[in-house]
């Protein structure tokens, strides 16, 4: 399969949406690239356009309305471009320019252009993950990419982006977690956090909490979203070492964490302060909030 | 200090005010147009930025020890528009580079083709201002032709030259390199010529060429000479840089010799020339340097992080006292 989903209308949406920001001028440009593109079908015509682009297209910072946003996320659920650089969304859009009918040479190309791409063409190849075509092929790639010391660049993987949540697999995406919460990411934006929660996942980060503690550094409190739903035995004592915690927003977490269970003895634990059981039965405390508060 | 000075407890104490340097060029902002920040260490990257430097360049060079393979150029290339971008970025420093091949690996002719065939790929990516360094180093004429190529090249892609000039032979080197540039039909207002002394300056501008300096202790200029130069020259077509790497030598060179100019009389107005606005005009000249971007490369993490949430996190460095016994 190679788009799973439709590409035409995504095409149009994300060329209308840079049309509308970036300008006339802007607008020619892109048309002109692409006609000759088209035309010509020579790929360095494609490599260079790519890389130009932000000379013509600037870096504003995208702002869609509810329509477009609702309209992106129809196509690609969880896939928008709401605050992105202009210039990162033009080139998702050229990315969509080349063909998919040889699927070898399609590979090919977008290998070539990971491989030389500077800073900003990294954050632009890697949030442009949910619209590639044969998505199955880019697991290695986004692997990689997570590995990347470059802030932009994990966050486009990270943040916003459904791409990793559908097609990691569960060691590749326990490492992005594990890896957002070590470079102090929002985790709160990450497509999937909750659904994809394992208990493998809970086990490294309960090792983490600890390691933290030894070194007498804090440990973040959204952390305990991946553990609650887990909760066992051994990491029930580092639920209530959080619960027991000065700090109000890490005894929210806990609470929160012990109403992601059935696990018996957490339940009870939450039965003990009915203010904050309240709040989150009311849904008056919730984790989105609690990420908020934190930020 | 050496061996005839006796340690005494002032020298053990830590330095605790600022070096009288930097108060004097307080609020002075600085542009080191030739920096290999490769061969440097984020502490530099944060001196730097606590002395004014807000801008830099770093050319593509050669790395002390001779590449075997065409891949070790593309990742190098590839961590010059990457890694030390963001490095950099995280100081609050805006970051560019040349991109060339070294004099010194043309003559490795099998390799010096294969790396021919890439660089294509890099000088038209954001935030390339030039192709550079290159020219000679030996004067060989392996030097000659990859200089000559890299030269069509630049024409093409209309990208300014930033030029190596020789450690020995220098002046002959120097005016071979311009040679070769006119006869290739570049612009001499195109081209820095780098790494100039007394002898060499006053051809390099009345030829039209930009008159680059390195300020760099023992090999190169140093910045008492230097003053003397800006006294006898003026500031048109002369900038400053470090050419900092991995020898003896220093990432604060620029702000150190803009105190020195100050100190011994020379005007703030061609100061700025030397040490900040000369550098940007010439390589401006590839579409490539926006000034507004030496601002925002401060919040850029944010912007890019977190697509416009006011809040800063995870993003630049945080500060470490480097005084403080205690490590945490």
């Amino acid at each position: 399969m190679d788009y799973v989903y439709d590409k035409e209308r995504m095409s149009a949406l994300l060329y209308q949406i840079v049309a509308q920001q970036a300008g006339d001028k802007a607008e020619l440009w892109l048309r002109q690239k692409a006609e000759v593109w088209q035309q010509s079908g020579a790929l360095q015509q494609f490599n260079l356009t790519f890389s130009a682009i932000p000379r013509f297209i600037g870096k504003n910072q995208i702002i869609i309305d509810s329509t477009q946003e609702a309209a992106l996320k129809a196509i690609v659920p969880g896939f928008s471009v709401q605050g992105w650089p202009a210039d990162r969304v033009a080139r998702a859009w050229w990315l969509l320019q080349l063909p998919v009918a040889d699927k070898t040479a399609y590979v090919k190309q977008l290998e070539t252009l990971f491989d030389a791409a500077e800073m900003n063409e990294l954050a632009a190849l890697y949030g442009a993950l949910p619209l590639l075509a044969f998505p199955e092929e880019w697991t290695l790639r986004t692997a990689e990419g997570i590995r990347s010391n470059i802030g932009t660049v994990q966050e486009a993987i990270m943040l916003n982006n459904p791409y990793p949540a559908l097609y990691l697999s569960e060691a590749a995406w326990n490492q992005l977690v594990m890896k957002a919460i070590f470079t102090d990411k929002q985790i709160g934006r990450i497509i999937g956090l909750d659904e994809r929660a394992n208990a493998a996942l809970a086990a490294v980060l309960t090792d983490y909490a600890h390691e933290r503690w030894a070194a007498g550094r804090t440990v973040n409190p959204m952390l305990w979203r991946l553990v609650g739903p887990f909760v066992n035995e051994t990491s029930f004592s580092d639920i209530k070492r959080v619960w027991n915690s000065e700090n109000t927003i890490e005894r929210e977490a806990a609470a929160l964490a012990c109403a992601q269970t059935t696990y018996a003895p957490a339940i009870e634990l939450l039965r003990e302060r009915p203010a904050l059981k309240a709040e989150i039965d009311a849904d008056v405390l919730n984790w989105n909030l609690l990420s908020e508060k934190l930020n | 200090m050496c061996c005839s000075h006796e340690l005494t407890e002032k020298d053990l104490a830590p330095i605790t005010a600022n070096p009288i340097f930097l108060e004097k060029i307080k609020g002075m902002r600085f542009f080191d147009p030739h920096v290999h920040m490769t061969s440097r260490t984020t502490d530099d990257y944060q001196a730097m930025a606590d002395a004014g430097v807000v801008a830099i360049i770093e050319p593509a060079f050669w790395l002390g020890q001779p590449r075997t393979g065409v891949d070790t150029f593309r990742d190098y290339f590839n961590s010059l528009i990457g890694w030390e971008r963001f490095r950099s970025s995280q100081f609050g420093i805006k970051h560019y580079c040349t991109i060339g091949l070294n004099s010194k690996e043309a003559n490795n002719e099998r390799l010096a083709e294969q790396v021919m065939e890439i660089l294509p790929l890099f000088i038209y990516k954001e935030g390339v201002v030039g192709v550079g360094e290159i020219g000679f180093d030996d004067q060989t004429p392996a030097e000659d032709k990859y200089y000559r190529a890299q030269l069509e090249l630049a024409k093409e892609a209309m990208l300014p030259v930033q030029i190596h000039t020789p450690h020995r032979d220098k002046k002959k080197g120097t005016q071979r390199s311009m040679d070769i540039a006119i006869e290739h039909g570049l612009d001499p207002r195109m081209i820095i010529v780098d790494h100039n002394n007394e002898e060499t300056v006053k051809e390099v501008l009345d030829r039209g060429f930009w008159a680059a300096f390195t300020i760099y202790p023992f090999t190169k200029m140093g910045n008492e000479r230097m003053v003397e130069i800006v006294k006898q020259y003026g500031s048109e077509r002369i900038m400053i840089n470090s050419a900092a790497d991995w020898g003896i030598s220093d990432p604060l060179a620029v702000p150190k010799t803009a105190a020195l100019m100050l100190e011994r009389g020379i005007s703030i107005k061609d100061i700025e020339l030397v040490c900040y606005q000369n550098a940007i005009d010439a390589f401006a000249q590839s579409g490539q340097i926006n000034v507004s971007e030496f601002d925002t490369v401060k919040e850029i993490d944010q912007n890019l992080k977190y697509n416009g949430s006011s809040v800063l996190r995870g993003g630049q460095q945080p500060r470490v006292d480097k005084n403080a016994t205690i490590i945490r």
